[in-house]
């Protein structure tokens, strides 16, 4: 895959994934609406959702890419993943009860992870220089990451809950 | 030396404006010698007085709502307001008076499980009703606004404490009888009959005049034996309301076009700028489409009566759509503004009240997208309906018009089945007859016939609301009168 058709691939998972998520969104606010009920829940789960997907998704993306293509293009990937569900945060943002400093920390944290990642996967490749070799540990270190943040993230909830 | 003297004059500078500040005396009571019951409406009775001509900011606040006025206070002169608030289960009400230290009362409310009877006697009697926990009033423990009457569940006053209630107080007074409050007035004069015969409502049952406390006791014993129409609930009027779905529409076309936008700007222009930029200005340009879209408040009004009475008890519910995260200042219809509430309970909402408390100006809450804050009004409207309808045996209707009105047309509700009604001028009748259908299919005929027993004949007309200043433009209303049988 030549590094346009990554970024190509992945703006189109990103933009497939906003759409998605707009999707679930207008649905649950328009059932909302028709039974008189505040939307404010379901858009404070969909922004949930929103970053939990897309932070489930950059690290593996990030290091993958950053490993092979090197930081620019893991980190263009990686944000073409982050950005296009944007328009569709902002409008749930608006119908939600979550205050605007945490969801901005929340969409920093995913450009910041976007930026940071790549540069992680290149190192990587310059320590591990074999491409057959860098490329399954990235994907590994990609997906113990999301996996730590997935467990992570459970636990956080669980706490919340009690 | 001289920076001392500057000193000394910059301090009798800030002292002498902190010596004039206005000294403010303030006392809040509560109606009914503090009693109310859950999730009914009572009232705060404040007095003001201040030693100044100033201009105070006056706050009551009880649970998530909250009641501001704005008070001219003149030296020697004691301000009075009577402030509608909701029972809350902390029972706990501040005043909060500004400019200068702010000068806070505590109001505590007892919060009754029982029933509440008000005995209001000169004599200072009280009446024991099995079940009731009975309040002795004075004329002065009785509010000055209708909406404080749902605290309690009877009353019996007298002559004497009836002629001491001022002009305000009789007012809420005439206007709980016509929402059908049950009350028993003692040694009634011929012209309080005649003032409460002009008002009472639900066909006269709930109000009675009796010669002697033993007589007052069985009158009402036997009020309670029969029930009174229940009043609508508030989220009824609500589901009349078809919802607004404007906003949602203009989001779901802007989002779509986003899309269509960026899938092509990824097969023709595949840049990473053009990438990341697309979608942040598309943000930005959703943000502004947020802002310029306003969308109306919607007005619902649904108001019931009986045939020849002289008011109808009406419950109203506006609905304010929201669009953007923000708190809203919302001017209230000045008619409707008497008895206003959030309909939901849990709803953190400011009301700002005229000096004297008794009428609601502007409502303040939070609002966001798809938000639908409403509020819910209600009170009575003057009526001249009188409508006498006959079955005949071939099942058509012979509706006539006994009244000294003309009618529009409208619809006769009789035997879980709807007729179209034709406009009648005083005294005419018409004969109904024709394809009766079934009111499933429109919610007001739907609601009107939950609102009628099943062998009470009814007509629904649509209100004319061109008449309620303030009134938004999406305003719907209507009014269900149920008929007397035709001698």
């Amino acid at each position: 895959m030549n590094e346009t058709l990554a970024s190509r691939f992945a703006a189109l998972s990103g933009l497939v994934l906003a759409a998605a998520l707009a999707l679930w969104w207008l649905g649950s606010a328009r059932l909302a609406i028709d039974q008189g009920a505040d939307a404010a829940r379901g858009s404070a789960d969909a922004l949930h959702a929103a970053w939990l997907v897309r932070a489930l998704l950059v690290p593996v993306l990030a290091l993958r890419v950053g490993a092979l293509r090197g930081w620019r293009d893991g980190a263009a990937s990686s944000l073409a993943m982050v950005v296009p569900s944007w328009p569709v945060l902002a409008m749930a943002w608006s119908a939600s009860a979550v205050p605007l400093g945490q969801s901005l920390l929340a969409e920093g944290f995913l450009v910041v992870a976007a930026i940071v990642l790549p540069l992680l996967g290149h190192g990587l490749r310059r320590v591990v220089p074999r491409s057959e070799l860098a490329e399954p540990i990235a994907s590994a270190l990609g997906v113990a990451l999301a996996a730590a943040l997935w467990l992570g993230h459970a636990r956080w909830a669980f706490s919340s809950a009690l | 030396m001289s920076r001392r003297l500057l000193l000394l004059g910059l301090a009798l500078c800030c002292i002498g404006p902190a010596s004039a500040e206005p000294r403010i005396e303030l006392s809040a009571g509560p109606a009914w010698k503090g009693w109310t019951r859950p999730g009914r409406t009572t009232e705060i009775d404040i007095r003001l007085q201040s030693d100044v001509e100033t201009r105070a900011s006056l706050d009551v606040a009880t649970g998530r709502e909250s009641v501001g006025a704005a008070v001219e206070l003149q030296p020697g002169r004691v301000a009075r307001l009577q402030i509608a608030i909701r029972s809350a289960p902390a029972s706990a009400v501040s005043v909060r008076v500004t400019p200068g230290p702010p000068t806070a009362r505590d109001v505590t409310l007892a919060q009754s499980e029982s029933p509440l009877l008000g005995v209001a006697l000169a004599t200072g009697e009280l009446v024991a009703l099995e079940g009731f926990h009975a309040l002795a009033l004075a004329a002065d423990d009785l509010p000055r606004n209708a909406s404080a009457y749902s605290s309690i569940d009877a009353l019996v006053i007298d002559a004497p404490t009836l002629v001491a209630l001022d002009q305000r107080q009789l007012g809420a007074l005439v206007a709980y009888t016509a929402d059908c409050g049950r009350l028993v007035v003692l040694d009634a004069g011929a012209a309080v009959q005649r003032l409460l015969d002009g008002a009472r409502g639900c066909g006269a049952g709930a109000v009675t005049s009796a010669r002697s406390l033993a007589d007052a006791k069985a009158m009402l014993s036997e009020s309670l034996a029969t029930s009174m129409p229940p009043t609508l609930s508030l989220a009824s009027a609500g589901a009349l309301a078809r919802p607004g779905h404007a906003a949602w529409n203009a989001i779901a076309v802007s989002l779509a076009v986003y899309f269509a936008a960026a899938a092509l700007a990824l097969v023709y222009l595949p840049a990473l700028p053009v990438m990341l930029l697309a979608p942040a200005l598309a943000t930005a340009a959703l943000l502004a489409l947020l802002q310029g879209v306003h969308p109306q408040s919607q007005l619902i009004v649904w108001s019931e009566g009986k045939s020849a009475a002289p008011l109808a008890r009406y419950q109203a519910w506006q609905r304010f759509p929201g669009i953007v995260r923000e708190r809203v200042r919302v001017p209230l219809p000045p008619q409707l503004g008497a008895a206003v509430q959030p309909c939901e309970a849990g709803q953190a909402m400011r009301f700002e009240v005229d000096a004297s408390g008794a009428r609601a100006l502007f409502a303040e809450f939070e609002t966001r997208l798809f938000r639908q804050v409403a509020l819910c009004y209600r009170g009575t409207f003057p009526m001249e309906r009188s409508i006498a309808v006959a079955a005949r045996a071939d099942g058509s209707y012979v509706v006539r018009n006994t009244g000294g009105r003309a009618w529009p047309s409208g619809v006769l509700l009789a035997a879980g089945r709807v007729h179209e009604l034709p406009a009648i001028v005083p005294g005419a009748a018409a004969n109904v007859a024709g394809e009766a259908r079934r009111p499933a299919a429109d919610a007001a005929l739907r609601l009107a016939s939950t609102r009628i027993r099943i062998d009470q004949t009814a007509a629904l007309w649509a209100l004319d609301l061109s008449g309620v200043a303030g009134a938004p433009v999406d305003s719907t209303g209507w009014l269900l009168v149920a008929a007397a049988p035709a001698r």
